[in-house]
Order: C-alpha cells, then sequence, then structure tokens
C-alpha cells in the first residue's frame, strides 16, 4: 500500500514537471492558437462550401460539424507528438539521465512521463476544445465530459508512442525527421478532413486511414456528438473505437515501460 | 585574382544554400508535408470536392502545392537570420571584407535559390499532373518562381531581424507563414472564396503574392486557359516593394543594439 502511495506521488510529480514545460512554451502556445483559429475559421468554411456534402450524405453544416471534431483531434495529435522534442532536448541536456538516476522505479518514471504528457497536452488543447463545442452547438455535459476522457486517453497512448520512438532512435536528427513525416502523413491519412468510405477505392489509403489512431479518436468524439449524423460515416462501432483508444493508451504506455527499462541505459544520444 | 563584388554576393549566397542542405530533417518534414498535400490531399479531396466548382481538385491544387513550396523554402532563411541575430553571428558577417548592400543581396539571392532550387522536384510533378509548359509559358513560369522566391526570402530576412528575443522572432515569423499560407487561393478558387466570405476578404486574398504566383502556375501548367497579365505586374510590384522595404529593415537592424 504504501509503495503504491510513493510510486502516485511520484507520478503525480512527472505529471507536474510535463505541465510546467507545456506552460512555459509560449512561443508554441501563439502559434497553436493561430493554426487553430485559421483552420476554423477561413479554411474550414471555404472547405465546408467545397465539399459535396450531399455526396456523403451530409449538409454543409454536418460538414463543419465534421471537420471540426476531426481538427481538434489533429491538433491534439500534433501537440501530444511535439512532445518528442521536449523528450529530444531533455536527453541533449542530460535530463534524461537525471531522471534515471532519481530513486524512482523505471515502470513509473515511464508511465509518469506518458500520463504527464498526455495531460499537458490535452489540458493545452482544452481552449481549442471549448472553441470547437460551441462553433459545433453541442452543448451535451455527457458528451464534452467522456470526450474529455477520450480523448486523454488517446493523448497518453500517444504520449507513450513518441517516448518510446525518442528513447528507441535516440537521435535529435532522426526523431525530428520522423516526427515532421509523422505529423504531415497520419493527418492526412486519417478521417480528419473525410471519412473513411470516400477513400473504399484507393485501397492503401483506405486501410491506413481505418488503422490510423487519429481517425479513432476523430470518429469517437464525432459520435459523442452526433451519434446519428454520423453514425453511418465511423470506422467502427462506438465501442470497438473506445477500445482501441483504451488498447493504445494502455498497449503505448507499457511499450514505453519497456524502452526506458530495457534500451534506455547506457546513454548514446547521437 | 581580385574577387569581384559579384563573386561576394554569390559567396554570401552558397554559404546560406550550403546551410539549407545541412538541414536535412527539416527539409525530410517539408517534403513529407508537400507529397502529401499532393498525393494524399488533393487526390482524396478530388472524389468528394463540388465538381461545378473544381471540376479536378488535384490539378486544380498541384501547381498551388508548387507555389507553397516555393514559398516555404524560400521563407526558410528567416531561420537562420533569427539565430544569427540571437548569437551574435551577425557581428561577424558584418567584419566580413563585404558592404553592407552586397551581404544583404546575398541572403536575399541566398534565400531566392533555396526556394528555385527546392521547387524544381514540384515543378515535374506539377507537368505530370497537370500538363507541361510551352516555350512560351515557360519564361513566364520561371520569372514567377524568381519574383515569388526573391519577396518570400527577403520578408522572412526582414520579419526575423525584427527583434532579438527568438519569442517575438518566431511569433512574428509563423503568423506571417500562417497568413500567407490560408489566405491564399491554394486550396479554394476565388468563388469559393467569394461565395463564402464577405467583401473585401476575397479580393484581398487573391492579390497575396502566393494567390498571384499559384494562378500563373496554373496557367504555365494549363490548368487555367489564359494568363492575366495584370498577376505578373502585380507580382513584380510586391517583389520589388517586399524586396527593397525588406532589405532596408535588415540594413537598419544589422547594427541596431
Amino acid at each position: 500500500m504504501n509503495s503504491l502511495a510513493t510510486a502516485l506521488r511520484q507520478i503525480f510529480l512527472l505529471v507536474q514537471w510535463d505541465l510546467t514545460k507545456i506552460l512555459r512554451r509560449v512561443i508554441f502556445v501563439v502559434m497553436r492558437a493561430t493554426w487553430f483559429a485559421v483552420q476554423v475559421s477561413v479554411f474550414g468554411l471555404a472547405l465546408a462550401y467545397m465539399v459535396s456534402a450531399r455526396s456523403l450524405g451530409l449538409d454543409t453544416q454536418a460538414y463543419y460539424k465534421f471537420y471540426l471534431f476531426g481538427i481538434y483531434t489533429s491538433i491534439l495529435f500534433s501537440i501530444t507528438a511535439s512532445r518528442a522534442y521536449d523528450i529530444a532536448e531533455e536527453f541533449e541536456e542530460g535530463i534524461i539521465e537525471y531522471h534515471l538516476s532519481l530513486p524512482m522505479n523505471r515502470k513509473v518514471l515511464a508511465i509518469g512521463r506518458a500520463v504527464g504528457g498526455g495531460i499537458a497536452s490535452t489540458l493545452f488543447t482544452l481552449p481549442m476544445f471549448a472553441t470547437v463545442v460551441v462553433l459545433a452547438q453541442e452543448f451535451s455535459i455527457e458528451a464534452i465530459l467522456i470526450s474529455i476522457i477520450a480523448s486523454l486517453a488517446f493523448s497518453i497512448g500517444i504520449a507513450g508512442l513518441v517516448i518510446s520512438i525518442t528513447l528507441s532512435i535516440k537521435s535529435g536528427d532522426a526523431t525530428d525527421i520522423l516526427m515532421g513525416a509523422l505529423d504531415a502523413i497520419l493527418v492526412r491519412l486519417s478521417t480528419v478532413f473525410y471519412p473513411a468510405v470516400v477513400i473504399k477505392s484507393i485501397a492503401p489509403y483506405y486501410y491506413s486511414v481505418i488503422a490510423n489512431p487519429v481517425s479513432h479518436l476523430a470518429d469517437l468524439l464525432r459520435l459523442f456528438y452526433s451519434f446519428e449524423e454520423f453514425k453511418a460515416l465511423a470506422i467502427a462501432s462506438p465501442l470497438a473505437l473506445a477500445s482501441y483508444i483504451v488498447g493504445l493508451s494502455i498497449g503505448f504506455s507499457f511499450l514505453a515501460v519497456y524502452v526506458v527499462e530495457k534500451k534506455l541505459e547506457g546513454g548514446g544520444w547521437r | 585574382m581580385e574577387i569581384t563584388n559579384i563573386d561576394k554576393v554569390f559567396l554570401i549566397a552558397k554559404r546560406d544554400l550550403d546551410r539549407f542542405w545541412q538541414s536535412k530533417q527539416w527539409l525530410a518534414g517539408q517534403i513529407a508535408m508537400n507529397l502529401a498535400d499532393i498525393f494524399i490531399f488533393a487526390l482524396i479531396f478530388r472524389g468528394i470536392v463540388r465538381r461545378d466548382l473544381i471540376p479536378d481538385y488535384l490539378k486544380f491544387m498541384t501547381p498551388g502545392a508548387v507555389a507553397l513550396a516555393t514559398f516555404v523554402a524560400a521563407f526558410s532563411i528567416g531561420r537562420e537570420v533569427g539565430m544569427e541575430i540571437r548569437r551574435n553571428t551577425v557581428e561577424y558577417l558584418l567584419t566580413l571584407p563585404v558592404s553592407r548592400q552586397n551581404l544583404v543581396l546575398g541572403r536575399v539571392l541566398g534565400g531566392m535559390l533555396r526556394g528555385l532550387i527546392y521547387q524544381l522536384v514540384f515543378l515535374v510533378l506539377a507537368s505530370i499532373i497537370d500538363s507541361p509548359p510551352t516555350l512560351v509559358q515557360l519564361p513566364v513560369l520561371v520569372a514567377t518562381s524568381v519574383l515569388l522566391t526573391m519577396s518570400m526570402s527577403s520578408l522572412a530576412i526582414a520579419v526575423s531581424s525584427i527583434s532579438r528575443d527568438f519569442n517575438i522572432q518566431a511569433t512574428f515569423r509563423a503568423l506571417t507563414y500562417y497568413l500567407l499560407f490560408f489566405f491564399s487561393n491554394v486550396f479554394y478558387t476565388k468563388q469559393v472564396l467569394a461565395l463564402r466570405f464577405p467583401h473585401p476578404l476575397p479580393e484581398i486574398i487573391s492579390i497575396t503574392p502566393i494567390s498571384i504566383a499559384a494562378d500563373i502556375y496554373r496557367w504555365c501548367f494549363n490548368y487555367y486557359q489564359q494568363l492575366d497579365p495584370q498577376n505578373l505586374v502585380l507580382l513584380a510590384i510586391w517583389s520589388l516593394a517586399l524586396t527593397l522595404l525588406a532589405s532596408a529593415t535588415y540594413l537598419r537592424n544589422l547594427t541596431k543594439r
């Protein structure tokens, strides 16, 4: 019992560490907020007008709503994935070695960083989430609460993934390249902008879209708010989507534990 | 052997070009983004965009992506200029046996060359996806690329030299970047903008340098049948004004403490 309390306290300290780091990044906040504002205004409105929503079984307003939940998911993904740059920086500054020297179990360290990265990223995107809720005019309290929980689980999973990748490849340059490419490709090969049904004719794209974590969260959020409107467009049932997100969160957190325990010791940062 | 002023300008430009190739991670991410825009975003949107507005979205967007790629590569020089000001490398540049005017010219040329070289792959892609430019269109294409890259590298240099503070530099650079990126007709036609947004926003968007360049590229790659000569004049005016203004700003900020 005592060791559990200690572990929880240590996780809390690691969460605090990640929160302080994100709060210091003023420039990052300004850039992301601007990017988001333009995406939901000029870009989103023009796109909603251009898209033949009727062919998707939607009207223009419904497509815009579809787009809003997609764009929120994409920004949550990008912000969580950007933790990779923080971790790369920590490695270069020797902070990772400092973390390893702390009187703390490695499992706790890995889980604490994944949870901390997830919480920090989700909190950071809350104002954007609120904007999406207002623009979509969806104010169901239950939907808002379970959306935030699903977003948090997704973000913890992605944080676990980027921790595993960054600490495995141990290279600032390789992290930069991989994260840039992953962000560019995963967001476009997902249901952020378009439902999976429209990509059925391009098999490699279609299967990438339905395997993509970004598609799962985007579709799940849409179903939480407008089940009837979007059920025909979702890549799976709400239960399957939710199970995927939970699996992603647990699976990648444990991958981070494995990497921190087995691959991290000994430096080797390039 | 005496080094002429032209040699000096080219040496400065070469230094910036060499540094461009060293940013492998940035280049890889950027290429992935530009290719994903064409082969994923535009290709999929081709199936769902209203044909009465844009008959073939892939063909419409590809020349626009050329303009975007060119702009982003030329704009990248701003990061280095900002870093030099923060780390005082600018002092070293000022001690070089090069006049300040030539130094500024070399920097603008360096940014321009980055954009021109980076865009080559995308020009080939646009020639395949749309259709290759004719001999009449080729000089217009080259002139457009030169004017666009010159104006964008000048703008990036000026914006990055405004302050010594990284946060201010990066914020201004990002804001300029987002404004030019999204407030352009790369992703949507003027008709869509006119139908969706109040005046004078569509008119403003259609006269930004990226929009003008995208429209000229669309003519060069035969997506549009006609070229509006006014666009070339406007782009030249933009380019001249931005280059002069930005060079003056950079010259002033080089020695500002």
